[in-house]
């Protein structure tokens, strides 16, 4: 399927995947999308930077490839790596048959003892691949400066081999959660986007689409709640995806309204940090009232 | 390349890129092409499509959003604005509420005066004399003549292990890489095994500088230190506080430290509400601590520890900051040279159990002291 023209058609298409992308989301895909330009998805913890890729690469057909990021991770894990034990295997067995000639040499170093790892799968998929580069930021700044090269001209040289330049541009989207600041060269690649908090009335219609089975009413309930959390000064406010578990948690339970009793014994469900639940509790009758 | 359909509001949208760089974005030329390109497959007549592609494309960085906000509204949405005039707007006002525009408040900055006016000409005669003198006492002349003196001194965070590794002689893991490469020359035969050690990596180093009254004095002179740190590649990241916590880290990049610091000043300091030291942390723990910024690394904290606000808040931020981070060094000025210092003030007390070295930080030699501790801090 090919990537849609307007911005309209594309939030549909995502919404048909289960993705509700407001109007700056959607538009900055589609410029991405239509530029070849990646992009790069800030924002609060746990309201769909990664699903965005996830479900663009579903909706369209195309292979998601995702390359986790941190602390650490060098090219072998990104780009490429000799599988150095069957090569190894492989000269022993040559030599033993005294068959090490350049032809048996030159194979070598050829497909079938190349490990690709994401960003070279990414380049030979070319556009029928997404390429997600996920929390860019737990990564080092020089695999950061790494990655720039290859972002800007989707070529990667393989000494043994030669370049390998992509025959089109794979979609590429970059999450990032603030934990350092990115280096100013590689915003400057890409288009950025920040995902907020979506207002109430826009949480409820993604709850719903994520679970079709919840009831409208608790949902609305719990959204009011969760509203009400972030407004409580919380160190780890609860995101969106935490909602989603809240409902779910609730409904597998078959509570049908949130009570404070209801909501107290499932509040690990959007509450992660002691302290936090602490704060929480206290304010229960507050945060489950007005329902 | 922008297409035939732009061209008629390429000069509006350069025009705009030309107003967000006046606002202090740093707005390229290459930004500017890609804005009237990503107009292309978006509609330019349409001011949601105007206000997304540019914001996906001019901005770079959240904080950055409130200004291009505010230009957007005055280049396009206030009344004789000059980009209103040139752009067909259908439906103005369904697309803002549409596109949920939420326009913040322009405050007034706060007029900056220029800070003290540096002191040249004058030459240290007698260093070891001055190296003991409280910064308090000094006269601007031979404060100058400390400031030379300190951008000699190198401030070196401790070390850590990365999971990043190096080629070398012996290690843990094997080098396959490049044991297979050496055994090539072996006709295969693998003669000499390498291996792989962890790489170390300076930690970062996180200076929280109370600049209320008495105090900006002393934590102007670690300001020093931030730039000589960052020359060593460590990460630096600099906070000060009042009654508030700012970030001045990217401010320092730019401006002289001195203006920046005096500027943060009077944005963060409101003389009559004294310092709140627990609030500040707290901030930091919460907004930066919680997000990583000082996982791993050394927090240099200094103030006077006269807190206004509530001990218990303090007591709770320094618990949070020391499980967050590496180790907490505190600069008390008021502990001056005395060696069994006993913290008097409510707020040292309540912070002391956290706090792994406390040093003086109110002349030379106590900052030297840090300087020669920092890179041993274990």
């Amino acid at each position: 399927m090919e990537y849609p023209g307007t911005v309209t058609e594309l939030t549909d298409d995502l919404r048909q995947g289960g993705y509700l992308a407001d109007r700056g989301l959607a538009t900055t895909l589609l410029v991405s999308l239509s530029l070849h330009r990646p992009v790069l998805l800030e924002g609060e913890v746990g309201v769909g930077k990664t699903e965005v890729a996830k479900v663009l690469a579903a909706v369209y057909g195309r292979r998601l490839i995702r390359l986790q990021c941190y602390e650490g991770i060098d090219t072998n894990q990104a780009l490429y790596e000799w599988d150095y034990a069957r090569q190894m295997l492989q000269i022993r067995a040559l030599s033993e048959r005294q068959l090490a000639d350049d032809e048996a040499v030159d194979k070598l170093f050829g497909p079938k003892f190349l490990l690709q790892r994401p960003l070279l799968e990414a380049v030979q998929a070319g556009d029928q691949a997404v390429l997600l580069i996920d929390e860019i930021d737990r990564a080092d700044d020089e695999f950061e400066a790494f990655l720039l090269e290859v972002l800007s001209d989707f070529q990667i040289t393989i000494p043994e081999i030669g370049t390998i330049t992509a025959q089109s541009q794979p979609a590429v989207i970059l999450t990032s959660n603030r934990t350092r600041e990115l280096h100013d060269a590689l915003r400057r690649r890409c288009l950025y986007h920040w995902i907020g908090y979506p207002a109430a009335e826009r949480e409820v219609e993604i709850v719903l689409v994520r679970e079709p089975g919840a009831a409208e009413q608790l949902t609305r309930k719990v959204v009011r709640a969760v509203h009400r959390l972030r407004e409580l000064d919380l160190a780890k406010p609860p995101g969106v995806a935490e909602t989603i578990d809240w409902v779910r948690t609730l409904g597998f339970l078959g509570e049908t309204d949130l009570t404070p009793q209801a909501a107290g014994d499932t509040l690990g469900a959007v509450i992660k940090d002691r302290d936090d639940l602490d704060l929480a509790r206290e304010n229960m009758a507050e945060i489950t009232s007005g329902a | 390349m922008p297409d035939r359909a732009v061209a008629p509001f390429a000069g509006v949208l350069v025009g705009f890129a030309r107003e967000l760089r006046a606002a202090g974005l740093v707005v390229g030329t290459g930004d500017v092409l890609t804005y009237c390109s990503a107009m292309t497959p978006l509609d330019p007549s349409d001011l949601v499509d105007v206000y997304w592609a540019g914001r996906a494309t001019l901005v770079s960085r959240h904080e950055d959003i409130a200004v291009y906000d505010q230009v957007f509204r005055r280049y396009f949405l206030d009344e004789g604005a000059p980009g209103a005039k040139q752009l067909l707007l259908p439906a103005l006002a369904s697309a803002l509420s549409e596109a949920g525009l939420v326009m913040p408040e322009v405050s007034p900055e706060p007029p900056s005066d220029s800070e003290e006016k540096p002191v040249l000409g004058w030459m240290a005669s007698d260093v070891d004399a001055l190296k003991h003198r409280s910064f308090a006492a000094c006269t601007p002349a031979e404060l100058a003549a400390l400031r030379r003196i300190m951008t000699r001194i190198r401030l070196t965070p401790p070390r850590r292990r990365t999971r990043r590794t190096r080629s070398a002689p012996s290690g843990r893991a094997p080098d396959m890489r490049r044991t297979i490469r050496e055994s090539m020359r072996m006709h295969g035969e693998p003669a000499e095994l390498f291996f792989r050690q962890r790489k170390t990596r300076l930690r970062p180093l996180i200076l929280i500088l109370d600049v209320s009254g008495s105090m900006a004095d002393y934590s102007r002179h670690l300001l020093q230190f931030a730039y000589s740190a960052r020359r060593a590649a460590a990460r630096v990241e600099v906070f000060c506080f009042g009654t508030r916590l700012t970030r001045i880290t990217r401010a320092l990049e730019h401006r002289q430290p001195d203006l920046a610091l005096a500027q943060a000043a009077q944005a963060v300091v409101d003389w009559d509400g004294g310092t709140r030291i627990g609030q500040s942390l707290d901030t930091f723990v919460r907004r930066w601590g919680r997000n990583g910024m000082c996982r791993g690394g050394v927090v240099i904290i200094c103030s006077d520890g006269l807190d206004r606000g509530d001990p218990e808040l303090l007591a709770g931020a320094m618990e949070r900051l020391s499980r967050l981070c590496y180790r907490i060094v505190w600069l008390n000025p008021h502990k001056g040279d005395t060696v069994n210092f006993r913290p008097s003030t409510l707020g040292m007390m309540v912070a002391a159990p956290h706090i792994d070295l406390l040093l003086s930080g109110h002349d030379l030699a106590s900052l030297e002291q840090l300087a020669n501790m920092l890179p041993v801090l274990n």
